[in-house]
C-alpha cells in the first residue's frame, strides 16, 4: 500500500512539474499583459502589482490590432469553410470512383504532402505580385482553400461509409449532387469537424506566407501585426503581451470546447500513416 | 452511369485548379528561375546555368545558414522525440485529472509560434525569469541575455522549439501506445519479463512506425524553421537558417529571386534525401526484427 501510494505521489509530482513548465510561459504572458505600462515585470515583484486592462484598451485605441483581429477571423473562417467543401468534394471522388484520373490525383496528393511549402516563397511572392493578388485577401485565402492532408483525412472517413447508402438513395430517385451533399456530407460531420479545427488553428497561427504576401495594415493578420509591432516599437512588454493574449484567447476557447475532437484528429492522422 | 465519370472529375476540379496555379506552377517556376540571375530591379535577366548553385556553396552566409539548420534539426529531433515518448509513458494510464495534464502539455502546440517567440524573447532576456532561474542554478547568463550572444542564441531557440513541440508528439505516441494489445504485456508478465525488459522488447519495437512518422514530420518542419528566428534574432548571432536565408536574399533589399530560388531547391533536395534515408533505415530495421 505504502509503496503504491509513494509511486502515485511521485507520478503526480513529475506530472505537475511538467505541467508547470508547459503552462507557466503562457500564464506569464497573461500576467505581464495585465500589469501597468512601465511597471516592473520581474519575477521577484510577483506579488506587488495591481492589475489593469488598460493595455488592451490602449491597443485597440492606438494600433490597428482591431483590424488585424478582424482580418484573422475573416481569413480563418473563409479558408475553413473552403476546406470543408473542397476537401470533401475531392475526397468523395477519390473514395468512390476508380478511374485513372483519380489514381493520378492520389499520387499528386501524396507527392504534395512531401513537398515543403516554405520552399515556394519566392515564386509564390512573384505570382501574387504579377497577378495583382499581392497585399489582398486573395493572397491570404486562395492558395489555402484545399489541403492534401484534409483530403486524406476525409477520404479515409468516407471509405468507412457503406456504398449501399448511396445505392439506396439512388433507387429512391435522388440525384447525384443531392446524394453527395445531402446524405454523405452530413454523415462525414466528425471528420469534417476535425478538419475544420485543424485548418482554423493552422491558419490562425500561420505567419510566413501572410507576412511575405501582405504589406498594408488593412490586410495584416494578427501574427503579422504582432511581429511588426515588436519590430517597430521600443520593446513594451505589457502591450506586446496584451496583443499576444488576444491572439491566444480564441484558440484557447475553441480548444477547451472541442478538446476531444482535436485530440482524436491528431491521433488518427498519426496512426494512419 | 454516365454522370459519374464527368461528375467525379468536376468535384475534383476546384482543387486541381488551385493546386496547379498556386502550387505546381510555383514549384516548377522556382526551379527554372534558379538558373537565372533574376532580380527585382533589373529588367532583363540571363540564363546563367548552375552559377547560382556554385555561388551558394562559396557564400559564407549560406554555409552558415546550412550549419545552423543542421544543428537545429539534429539537436531538436532526438530530444523532442525522447521527451515526448517519456511524457506519453508517464501519462498512459488511467488516473485522476489525466485530461487536464494532457491538455496542459498540448497547449503550447496550438499557440501561435509568433506569440511563443515573443514570450520567450522576454524570458530569455537578462532579468527574464529563465535567465533568473539559470543564474539561481549557477549558470552563466550572457551579458545581454541568452538571445543576444552567438554562444547561446541558437540553442535557446532550439530549447523553446522542443518545449513547443513535445505535447503534440506526445499525443501521437499515446495513440501508438494505445494500439499495442494488452495481451502482449500479459504474456510477458507470465514469462517473467520485468518492466524494463517489456519496454525494450515490446513497447519500443511496436512504436517504431509511430516514431518514424514523428521523426519524418518533425524533420520536415524543423528544416523550415523561420518565424522564431525572424522574431527572436532577425538571423543574427549565427541563427540564420536556410528559410531565413531564402527570405533575406530573396525578399529584402536586393530581391535576388534567382539566387534565393536556387537556395530553396538546395533545401528541397536536402529534405527529400533526408526523408528517403529515414524511410529506408526504418524499413530495414523493421525487417530484421
Amino acid at each position: 500500500m505504502v509503496i503504491r501510494f509513494l509511486r502515485a505521489s511521485a507520478r503526480y509530482l513529475a506530472l505537475s512539474l511538467i505541467l508547470l513548465v508547459m503552462v507557466f510561459p503562457l500564464v506569464w504572458m497573461m500576467r505581464v499583459s495585465l500589469l501597468q505600462s512601465g511597471a516592473s515585470i520581474a519575477l521577484s515583484d510577483i506579488f506587488n502589482h495591481q492589475f489593469t486592462f488598460d493595455n488592451y484598451l490602449d491597443l485597440f485605441r492606438t494600433t490597428s490590432i482591431g483590424i488585424a483581429l478582424f482580418n484573422s477571423a475573416l481569413v480563418g473562417l473563409v479558408v475553413t469553410l473552403g476546406n470543408i467543401f473542397f476537401c470533401f468534394m475531392v475526397a468523395y471522388t477519390l473514395a468512390r470512383y476508380e478511374y485513372i484520373v483519380n489514381k493520378l490525383l492520389f499520387v499528386i496528393v501524396i507527392a504534395i504532402l512531401m513537398i515543403p511549402a516554405h520552399i515556394v516563397i519566392i515564386p509564390m511572392y512573384l505570382l501574387m505580385v504579377k497577378t495583382g493578388l499581392y497585399d489582398g485577401f486573395g493572397a491570404l485565402i486562395l492558395p489555402w482553400l484545399v489541403n492534401p492532408i484534409g483530403i486524406f483525412l476525409v477520404k479515409q472517413y468516407i471509405e468507412t461509409i457503406p456504398p449501399s447508402m448511396e445505392e439506396a438513395a439512388r433507387i429512391d430517385g435522388a440525384g447525384e449532387m443531392r446524394i453527395i451533399f445531402r446524405i454523405i456530407m452530413p454523415l462525414c460531420k466528425p471528420a469534417l469537424a476535425v478538419l475544420a479545427i485543424q485548418v482554423f488553428f493552422t491558419n490562425w497561427n500561420s505567419f510566413l506566407f501572410p507576412f511575405i504576401l501582405t504589406q498594408s495594415e488593412q490586410i495584416r493578420t494578427l501574427p503579422v501585426a504582432l511581429a511588426v509591432y515588436q519590430g517597430h516599437q521600443a520593446v513594451d512588454w505589457q502591450h506586446l503581451m496584451a496583443g499576444s493574449t488576444i491572439a491566444v484567447i480564441p484558440v484557447l476557447v475553441i480548444f477547451i470546447i472541442m478538446q476531444r475532437q482535436i485530440v482524436s484528429g491528431i491521433t488518427s492522422g498519426g496512426i494512419k500513416q | 452511369m454516365k454522370w459519374s465519370k464527368a461528375g467525379a472529375f468536376t468535384l475534383a476540379l476546384p482543387w486541381l485548379i488551385t493546386f496547379a496555379v498556386f502550387w505546381l506552377f510555383p514549384i516548377v517556376y522556382s526551379f527554372v528561375i534558379g538558373f537565372t540571375d533574376q532580380q527585382l530591379l533589373a529588367k532583363d535577366y540571363d540564363w546563367i546555368g548552375l552559377d547560382n548553385y556554385r555561388a551558394l556553396f562559396t557564400d559564407p552566409a549560406f554555409i552558415s545558414s546550412l550549419e545552423s539548420t543542421f544543428v537545429f534539426v539534429f539537436g531538436t529531433i532526438p530530444v523532442t522525440t525522447i521527451i515526448a515518448l517519456g511524457m506519453a509513458l508517464l501519462i498512459n494510464r488511467q488516473f485522476r485529472l489525466r485530461g487536464l495534464f494532457r491538455a496542459g502539455y498540448f497547449l503550447p502546440s496550438i499557440t501561435s509560434i509568433i506569440v511563443i517567440a515573443l514570450i520567450f524573447t522576454n524570458l530569455y532576456q537578462r532579468g527574464g525569469y529563465i535567465a533568473y532561474l539559470a543564474s539561481l542554478v549557477g549558470l552563466d547568463v550572457p551579458e545581454h541575455g541568452f538571445l543576444l550572444s552567438s554562444d547561446t542564441s541558437l540553442y535557446s531557440i532550439m530549447a523553446m522549439d522542443v518545449w513547443m513541440a513535445v505535447g503534440y508528439y506526445m499525443l501521437i505516441f499515446l495513440a501508438g501506445l494505445k494500439s499495442i494489445p494488452d495481451e502482449l504485456y500479459e504474456v510477458a508478465e507470465l514469462s517473467g519479463a520485468g518492466k524494463i525488459r517489456q519496454f525494450f522488447s515490446i513497447t519500443l519495437p511496436l512504436l517504431r512506425p509511430v516514431a518514424l512518422f514523428i521523426i519524418v514530420i518533425n524533420s520536415i518542419k524543423s528544416f523550415q524553421v523561420f518565424a522564431e528566428i525572424f522574431v527572436m534574432t532577425k538571423g543574427k548571432f549565427e541563427t540564420s537558417t536556410m528559410v531565413y536565408f531564402i527570405y533575406e536574399t530573396g525578399l529584402t533589399t536586393k530581391f535576388e529571386f534567382g539566387y534565393a530560388s536556387a537556395a530553396a531547391y538546395v533545401l528541397f533536395i536536402i529534405i527529400a534525401v533526408f526523408a528517403a534515408i529515414q524511410f529506408t533505415l526504418f524499413r530495414k530495421r523493421q525487417a530484421v526484427w
